[in-house]
């Protein structure tokens, strides 16, 4: 469970004062795969971040599972953009995967198997042996998805986990966070810029308007749970769907003032 | 193949060196440059080992406790002032002042406080070894990945792990630079240190042979520094690799794609 309060946060340096979030307010109720699609710069990313407990909210809460967010909190889990740069390159890719279990002082066997039941979901079982840079970009993801799923979180946030890799992989990948999600039925919220991403993915997108950021819709998705990129995309109430998203995001974006950090 | 190819590269240059000083100083009769002939002959000679007991051991284990010294001592420091700003504030300055000393002005200071004993001559080599250590390690530490540290955070990475798996980890490049330009740092300060104050040692020797008019067993000395010096450095890529194979294997993967 996921609750944003009125968040609201400046970046204050160099006497320069930039609103990165206006005047935010939210929900992710639990088990929810939400999207969070916007045009660039209004702030998804500082949103990620506040979430996350790893950069302080102006004004306003955040409330992780109840609690108020003021520290990364517990049963929380983050896969980053940049996989090329949250991977450990001294470590092999299982070392990678059990190190926050390690963190935790859990027993080597409980680790061993969790670490590769999580390699197993993301089909990288043979190159648990690897180094993350001896992989391509789009299995470094997957190793850094298996190491959110075997840390077993209560909320797991991707912040446009797929932007740096090619659309075959991306494809592949959506499915892969879909079926992970289904499985472990964890609160989701997935930061995306592509609208049809946000479509495809989510049981909700939230829109964000251009900064100072607040919500601009609050759409839910209502296609079938079973998803597939062939005949979900395909769907006429999918089209639908991302032309309304693309509207309002159009409609947001154009008396915006550029500027504010991603 | 290509490794032949490269061994021939790598040696080929020395080899032409050592044949045109072999060529160049046959029958010589200047008594202060021998023949290189000689030199070898007296080498062959003089180090014995017998001789390797007396004076080449104690002056490597000096070497070594003081190069080591120095790393551990740079590494947990330099820990200290990457990871910590207030630390850097109170300890930069003082560090900037006694860097400015050049060791070998220590050798007379340490000796009265110390002795002409082994002490003595390691504590000049971690004094003028610490230093590349450290301000590599700074650099090093201060440098590290953001998107790593976010990621030690959310997962709860804390305490020793983060220390090795980030800190150190991340930092293991500059460190293992700065432990490179100390290497012959730390020869140069054992061969002065001893020169200065010893009565037994490589340098101690070397210094014996030229006071003793033994010309080309001085030489012979000053030879098999040089190949200490060779030995210690191919020593030290060994150990390189196995310690940042992964960063060797990343940059080169980085230049393919």
């Amino acid at each position: 469970m996921l609750e944003v309060k009125n968040l609201h946060k400046v970046y204050d340096g160099h006497g320069r004062r930039v609103t990165a979030v206006g005047d935010l307010t939210f929900s992710v109720p639990e088990g929810q795969f939400a999207c969070v699609v916007g045009p660039s710069g209004c702030g998804k990313t500082t949103l990620l971040r506040v979430l996350a407990g790893l950069l302080p909210a102006t004004s306003g809460e955040v409330r992780v599972q109840d609690a108020p967010v003021t520290a990364p909190p517990p049963g929380l889990a983050v896969v980053f953009q940049e996989y090329g740069r949250s991977l450990f390159p001294w470590l092999r890719v299982r070392e990678n995967v059990e190190l926050p279990l390690k963190a935790q002082g859990m027993a080597r066997a409980e680790r061993r198997k969790l670490a590769a039941d999580a390699l197993a979901a993301v089909a990288l079982s043979d190159a648990d042996s690897a180094y993350p840079w001896q992989l391509s970009g789009g299995m470094q993801q997957r190793v850094a998805i298996a190491r959110a799923i075997a840390f077993q979180p209560k909320v797991l946030l991707m912040d446009e986990p797929f932007a740096a890799v090619d659309a075959q992989t991306r494809a592949d990948l959506e499915d892969l966070v879909r079926s992970v999600w289904q499985r472990l039925g964890v609160t989701l919220l997935f930061v995306t810029h592509d609208i049809d991403e946000a479509v495809y993915l989510g049981q909700r997108v939230i829109v964000l308007s251009a900064s100072p950021t607040t919500v601009a819709e609050d759409l839910t998705v209502d296609l079938p749970a079973d998803r597939d990129q062939l005949t979900t995309r395909s769907d006429p109430r999918f089209t639908e769907l991302r032309s309304q998203v693309y509207a309002r995001i159009r409609k947001v974006k154009a008396p915006a003032s550029e500027g504010a950090p991603a | 193949m290509r490794i032949l190819w490269r061994i021939l590269l790598a040696i080929g240059l020395p080899v032409v060196l050592v044949a045109g000083w072999w060529f160049d100083s046959a029958g010589s009769e200047d008594f202060y440059q021998p023949a290189l002939s000689t030199i070898v002959d007296a080498f062959g000679r003089t180090w014995t080992w017998e001789m390797f007991q007396e004076q080449v051991f104690p002056s490597l284990w000096r070497l070594l406790a003081g190069y080591f010294l120095a790393v551990l001592l740079g590494v947990a420091l330099g820990a200290l002032i990457g990871l910590s700003r207030s630390s850097r504030q109170v300890l930069e300055p003082v560090l900037e002042f006694l860097r400015a000393f050049p060791p070998p002005v220590l050798v007379p200071i340490a000796i009265l406080l110390a002795g002409i004993g082994d002490r003595t001559k390691i504590l000049v080599i971690v004094f003028g070894c610490v230093w590349p250590v450290l301000l590599n390690t700074i650099e090093g530490v201060r440098a590290r990945d953001e998107v790593l540290s976010d990621t030690c955070r959310t997962y709860r990475i804390t305490g020793l792990l983060r220390l090795r798996h980030l800190v150190l980890r991340a930092a293991s490049p500059q460190i293992v630079t700065g432990a490179r330009q100390a290497l012959p740092l730390a020869i140069i300060l054992m061969v002065i240190s001893e020169m200065m104050a010893a009565n037994e040692g490589l340098g101690f020797t070397v210094l014996q042979f030229q006071r003793g008019f033994q010309i080309p067993e001085m030489w012979s000395g000053v030879l098999l520094l040089g190949l200490i010096g060779i030995v210690l450095s191919l020593l030290f890529r060994l150990a390189e690799r196995s310690l940042l194979g992964w960063y060797h294997g990343q940059r080169a993967g980085q230049r393919e794609f």
